[in-house]
């Protein structure tokens, strides 16, 4: 049975939907669900995360065909059909996209009848039944990659060996996630390959309607649009490989290791990348290196979130800046065989370090995981604490990080105490932001 | 009025018989709405709104050493996610040792939506009890379990046997209502039901002596309950306690940033005062029938005009009129002397207002007051209360007949092509709606907001001040207006704004 949860870190599968359409280059979502759905769900997609706004179309401009109880009684299709037709007329984009709530999910009004209708038309209007009872806002992501890749991706029995998907940076979910597309796309480049990630800057919809071509495509996560590839590679039969996300010099070069091997690039070549970078990076670390032994900037770290950021910012505290990162708490819904892969994505650290890995959705837990793994001084004149600590997390972290008097980077989702806009923490250069940020934090909490 | 029997409240279209699409003039509407069927408009394209779970969430989640518990599937209650580690400041603003916003969402899956939620709601009460041991446990029902039939009184009455908290019912499904400020009544239901009053079972009454009786009873007779749902900033608590101090009443504030314990002793008051009838209309009726307090409701203490309303209604319940108008004529003398400034500086300017009824006619008095002329008005629904205010602000402000009123909540496409046909210097909306006009370029001041002050004769000046400034930069949204697009087609601004109202229905009502 599924858990009741306290303060979770995602919404539904509609809400997840909606951030993932809204992220698309002139898409439009329209909600088949009650009114105060898309208004409810706008905040988490908003301000929880770094104050987006809505993209072009989101927030309250969301077209939804706010079915009421008669509705409920009578079905809500009618009022679907009425709504799509005036969407066209009202909306202006180049991608209709029909997602659905749990109350027209249990009438059984049936969306794909309705959008069917529309097939033909000059615009795309598209359907899918985000059954918001069967999953969060990753399951949303999911859907609607799929159903991106089976109705909208054109079929291209030719494949073009220079070009490759990448997603699995979920919109919303991941608050920096335009910036993180922009620096993998660009790192890509310098592999030799064209990337579309359909949702970074400059993306348009006619790259995602050709992705087909591409040679493979990159799921840049253990957990999060691995089903959307699979899709894939039945639907355009383009295979795919899993790969963490990289932050900083060790995981960055790992990416670029694993990516290049998968697409046959020259050893010598991703060596000599490798290498390229590191001259980049290193002197900006470099800079430190008085005021980080003088101060001794080494710290503890208890890091909380989503499986994609928790292991890129335990790899990089760890083998890029030398920290102590022994605390991991994973906070999002997984199943067995998603929590074995994400495990797994936890180890071979430079440093030997074995960091302890909980699983639990709850955010009041996180005190108690501390606790445990670094008990509280009873009194005793000798103890060995959580100190000198640092918490990287979300802003949910903020009153875990009083308790402990510790500071807090909020980093994974939602982040409402920080404004997000072109951040990136990803790569290379991204771990050069991320150590600006951290080490910021613990210069300015001297 | 007496629904507080009943498990669950009437939504507001029935009660109020409320309005939520409607475009046309300020007088037009005043004539339409006394026929009593604008209820039945709809529209053909809408767009989201929030519904009365969002609000109900945004008038209560700041109750301090509460817990809230969304029954629902995973989503219900997200906009939650955004104050999750920020409401807590709020909160110290009022009790220091406040501990920000704790919930428990049921996650109901596919599996409860076939075989009833009822497990779910008993581990998330539990939960909830055994993690934090709060006062009291707040329980939003959302559409799913009210659609699976789930009892969630049964089971609560249940769980109130073995918790120490107050658990409080509210039923606030979103899909039974396009009225969202039903939240309102759907909260106070639960309130009144589970938090008023002496709980005589679990704590001795209390006892005084004949002496003490009269004292205390010469206390209840001075104090008033001052209610706020959410709409009122700590320093317009403030300042509108400062006036009712000045007529030497006690005051006593609810229910939002409350204690649970707050409720136990509501009924000791002499007077309900309401700041708008949109929120508390159903509060104070039920108050009246149940313990006999009268209450104020008429209007809210934005701008002088309605500030001075509402002080008068409240000093001719406690025959306190000279010692009022010795106050009024007092603050408004030395107000006026400082807005004179303004009123030059904003002659000629016009404004666009939009939000809650209530608030939208006060302010737009208030600009009105200041030099500004208002094009047009929008509010989110419209009912019997709105109805006398609009009359009011009809005889208060002279020729506003002809400018735009128009009923709906969010519906951000008939505002975009509204602006585009009357260009306002100054756009005035409450949130949600304002980044759509700043990507217009207008010049955006809040309608509210929960660090700044409005109400009160403090507020007039500081609303003066806060305006001046936006209108002196606005180069923001100028940016914005240029460089960014609002999702619609060119051709929707050539139609008419109201193009996907229907008032078939209450064309056919009225005749029917
Ligand atoms: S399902 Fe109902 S209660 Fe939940 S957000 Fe949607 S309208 Fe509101
Ligand atoms: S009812 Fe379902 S779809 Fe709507 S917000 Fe709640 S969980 Fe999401």
């Amino acid at each position: 049975m599924s858990k009741v949860i306290e303060r979770p870190r995602y919404v539904c599968a509609l809400g997840g939907a909606i951030g993932t359409i809204q992220s698309l280059p002139r898409a439009i979502p329209i909600l088949h669900s009650s009114s105060g759905c898309g208004g409810n769900l706008a905040g988490a997609l908003s301000g929880a995360s770094g104050y987006n706004g809505g993209n072009y179309c989101g927030g309250q401009a969301l077209p939804s065909s706010n079915v009421s109880e008669r509705d409920i009684v009578f079905g809500g299709e009618g009022r679907l059909q009425e709504q799509i037709e005036n969407t066209l007329k009202v909306m202006d984009g180049d991608l209709y996209f029909v997602v659905t709530g749990c109350m027209v999910e249990m009438i059984g009004d049936n969306v794909h009848a309705v959008t069917k209708r529309f097939k033909g038309e000059k615009l795309p209007v598209l359907a899918a039944e985000t059954v918001s009872f069967k999953g969060n806002s990753y399951y949303g992501y999911e859907l609607v990659l799929e159903t991106l890749f089976r109705d909208f991706v054109e079929p291209a029995p030719v494949k073009d060996a220079g070009t490759v998907n990448l997603w699995g940076v979920v919109p919303m979910q991941d608050v920096f996630w335009k910036g993180n597309l922009g620096v993998l796309k660009s790192l890509l480049k310098k592999l030799g390959y064209e990337t579309n990630t359909f949702f970074g800057q400059g993306e348009t919809l006619e790259n995602l309607k050709n992705s087909g071509k591409a040679s493979l495509n990159i799921v840049v996560s253990d957990a999060y649009g691995i089903e959307a590839a699979k899709v894939f590679e039945e639907v355009h039969g383009v295979p795919y490989i899993t790969v963490p996300l990289p932050i900083g010099d060790h995981g960055t070069s790992r990416f670029l290791r694993t990516v290049g091997k998968a697409l046959g690039v020259d050893e010598i070549k991703v060596e000599k990348l490798i290498q390229e970078e590191r001259k980049a990076y290193y002197p900006y670390l470099e800079r430190l290196a008085d005021v980080y032994n003088d101060l001794d900037f080494q710290r503890y770290a208890t890091v909380v979130g989503d499986p994609n950021y928790t292991q890129a910012v335990t790899r990089f505290l760890s083998d890029d800046i030398g920290w102590l990162p022994e605390l991991v708490v994973i906070t999002d819904i997984l199943g067995e065989e998603q929590k074995e892969r994400v495990l797994a994505s936890f180890g071979e650290y430079e440093s030997g370090l074995r960091p302890e890995i909980v699983f639990d959705e709850d955010a009041s837990s996180v005190v108690g995981y501390i606790n445990r793994h670094w008990p509280q001084n009873q009194g005793q004149k000798y103890h060995k604490g959580f100190a000198p600590g640092v918490i990287i997390g979300s802003v949910m972290e903020r009153d875990t990080a009083e308790q402990f008097k510790v500071p807090l980077l909020p980093v994974t989702y939602p982040i409402s105490n920080r404004v997000v806009l072109n951040r990136a923490y990803v790569g290379y250069s991204g771990g050069l932001t991320l150590a600006e940020d951290v080490l910021s934090l613990v210069v300015a909490h001297r | 009025m007496d629904y507080i029997k009943h498990k669950v409240p009437p939504v507001r279209e029935d009660r109020l018989m409320a309005c939520q699409a409607y475009g046309g003039t300020c007088g037009d509407l005043s004539t339409e709405s006394k026929k009593g069927c604008l209820y039945a408009s709809k529209r053909t394209f809408s767009q989201t709104q929030g519904c009365q779970l969002n609000l109900s969430l945004g008038m209560i989640s700041s109750m301090r050493d509460a817990v809230m518990v969304i029954h629902s599937p995973i989503g219900c209650g997200g906009n939650l996610i955004q104050n999750a580690g920020i409401n807590k400041v709020f909160q110290k603003l009022r009790q220091e040792s406040a501990v920000g916003l704790r919930w428990i969402n049921t996650n109901l899956s596919e599996v409860d939506v076939i075989s009833g939620g009822e497990a779910k709601l008993r581990q998330a009460v539990l939960k909830a009890e055994r993690e934090f041991r709060p006062s009291a446990i707040l329980v939003f029902n959302s559409c799913v379990p009210a659609l699976i039939g789930d009892d969630i009184d049964g089971i609560l009455d249940d769980l109130q046997k073995q918790v120490s908290a107050k658990i409080v019912p509210i039923h606030c499904e979103g899909f039974k209502t396009k009225i969202q400020a039903t939240a309102y009544d759907s909260v106070y239901h639960g309130l009144i039901r589970n938090l008023v009053g002496e709980d005589n079972t679990a704590k001795p009454a209390v006892i005084r002596t004949p002496e003490e009786e009269i004292e205390h009873q010469a206390k209840i007779s001075k104090t008033v309950n001052l209610l706020n749902v959410g709409s009122m900033s700590r320093i317009d608590e403030e300042e509108l306690v400062r006036l009712l101090k000045a007529l030497d009443l006690n005051v006593r504030i609810l229910p939002s940033y409350s204690h649970p314990d707050d409720f136990t002793y509501a009924h000791e008051a002499a007077l309900n005062v309401s700041i708008c009838a949109t929120h508390d209309d159903y509060f104070v009726e039920h108050f009246k029938q149940m313990y006999g307090i009268p209450y104020v409701l008429r209007t809210i203490p934005i701008g002088i005009a309605n500030t001075n309303k509402w002080l008068r209604d409240i000093a001719s319940f406690f025959g306190i009129e000279e010692q009022t108008e010795k106050l009024i004529a007092a603050e408004t003398a030395e107000l006026k002397q400082a807005i004179e400034p303004f009123k030059a500086e904003f002659k000629g300017k016009t404004a666009f207002l939009t939000g809650g009824e209530v608030r939208i006619l006060t302010t737009a008095e208030l600009l009105h007051n200041l030099g500004f002329e208002i094009l047009g008005l929008r509010g989110y629904h419209f009912d019997k209360y709105g109805e006398i205010l609009l009359d009011e602000y009809l005889e208060d402000v002279p020729n506003s007949e002809k400018a735009i009123f128009n009923i709906g909540s969010g519906q951000v496409f008939e505002q975009a092509n509204l602006l585009s046909k009357i260009t306002p210097d100054l756009f005035v909306g409450h949130i949600g709606v304002n980044g759509s006009a700043a990507k217009q370029g207008y010049p955006i001041f809040p309608l509210f907001g929960q660090s700044d002050d409005y109400l009160g004769y403090k507020g007039v000046y500081e609303v003066a001040t806060r305006v001046s400034r936006i209108l002196k930069n606005a180069s923001f949204n100028k940016n914005l207006g240029k460089n960014t697009r609002l999702p619609y087609r060119d051709s929707w601004y050539e139609q008419d704004p109201f193009t996907y109202i229907d008032d078939s229905a209450s064309i056919a009502a009225r005749i029917g």
